[in-house]
């Protein structure tokens, strides 16, 4: 893999233009395998100088952003979770109101008989389901953010990452949890 | 950075001191990520089965209170047992929060090791998802 690099490097230095502005390839090999090596950690480390978050003009530099980004992190993790156990609600809300829809039916001998009808699933139009899917989008893009920040290898935003899926795991699915065993006591 | 899976014995996994370098040690490292992926498959089983084992224990003790609180009628011996009803849901829920922060670390830990795009170690990954789900999705309907 050393070697991929350091070819990609002295074919730079053909173009004169760009000699300048490089780094100079008569250094030793080890060296510029080292540059290039730094640009993407693959290993963790602890550090706040900087560190590039998801888009380019978002770079840390000082302890105060490090701060910010914490935070911003957590409350990101957290919401995600928030989400998932949302949309849970949501769709254990949407099919209860369409699994047990009982109408009367006239019976036999004059007599009003209740016949209960099972509908499984959701119409592909419903607001519910709409609802479902937009929701769908904006987890899989924040699940995708949330592993591409673990990716920056940088210790303090994965254990922002962790600490904030705990934390709300821990708020979010409290709540579902004692709703579940309020309704669904029988079990 | 490399962009395409390769057959290597040389790979740095994770941390600056797990650095392989000889087939020994990947094979090695391969099985520790095999392991790491059981454990991941377990513990998404472990905190469904304790979920269900709190709702359970937690619904016999609440219809347990009820029966009580109808012999003896009295109104005075309430709290104590609500409030230790409680106190053992938070501490049952506090050890599912931090399941689920394992869970989270060790999904990402095996994430980044596939990212290192090194063959055996993606081989080791999908070896011991398979093992773990074959081994831990079986107790999850023993109940």
């Amino acid at each position: 893999m050393g070697h991929f690099h350091h070819m990609g490097m002295s074919s730079g230095d053909d173009n004169s233009t760009m000699a300048p502005s490089h780094h100079h390839p008569t250094s030793s090999a080890s060296h510029s395998h080292d540059h290039m090596m730094m640009m993407m950690p693959m290993t963790f480390y602890f550090g706040f100088k900087n560190v590039e978050l998801l888009f380019s003009g978002l770079v840390i530099n000082t302890a105060g952003e490090m701060a910010g980004a914490f935070v911003a992190v957590f409350l990101l993790a957290m919401f995600y979770e928030g989400l998932k156990i949302a949309r849970e609600g949501l769709l254990r809300k949407s099919q209860v109101s369409i699994r047990y829809n009982s109408m009367p039916v006239p019976g036999p001998n004059g007599t009003i008989l209740m016949e209960t009808h099972k509908t499984v699933g959701q119409q592909m139009l419903s607001f519910p389901h709409l609802l479902q899917t937009v929701l769908h989008i904006i987890q899989v893009v924040i699940s995708y953010f949330l592993m591409l920040i673990f990716m920056t290898y940088n210790g303090y935003l994965c254990i922002a990452v962790a600490a904030g899926a705990g934390m709300g795991y821990f708020l979010f699915s409290w709540k579902k949890a004692v709703v579940v065993d309020i309704t669904e006591h029988c079990h | 950075m490399a962009m395409h899976f390769i057959f290597s014995d040389e790979v740095v996994l994770l941390f600056d001191f797990w650095s392989v370098h000889s087939p020994a040690g990947m094979a090695l490292s391969v099985l520790v990520i095999l392991l790491l992926a059981v454990l991941y498959e377990g513990i998404k089983v472990g905190k469904a089965r304790l979920l269900h084992q709190a709702l359970m224990s937690l619904s016999i003790s609440t219809s347990q209170q009820l029966i009580e609180e109808t012999d003896e009628n009295s109104s005075s011996s309430d709290a104590p047992p609500v409030s230790r009803t409680h106190l053992r849901w938070f501490l049952c829920h506090f050890g599912q929060s931090l399941l689920h922060v394992a869970q989270v670390v060790i999904g990402y830990f095996v994430m980044l090791a596939v990212m290192s795009y090194n063959t055996w170690i993606f081989f080791g990954v999908v070896l011991g998802s398979g093992v773990g789900y074959y081994l831990a999705y079986p107790l999850l309907s023993m109940t």
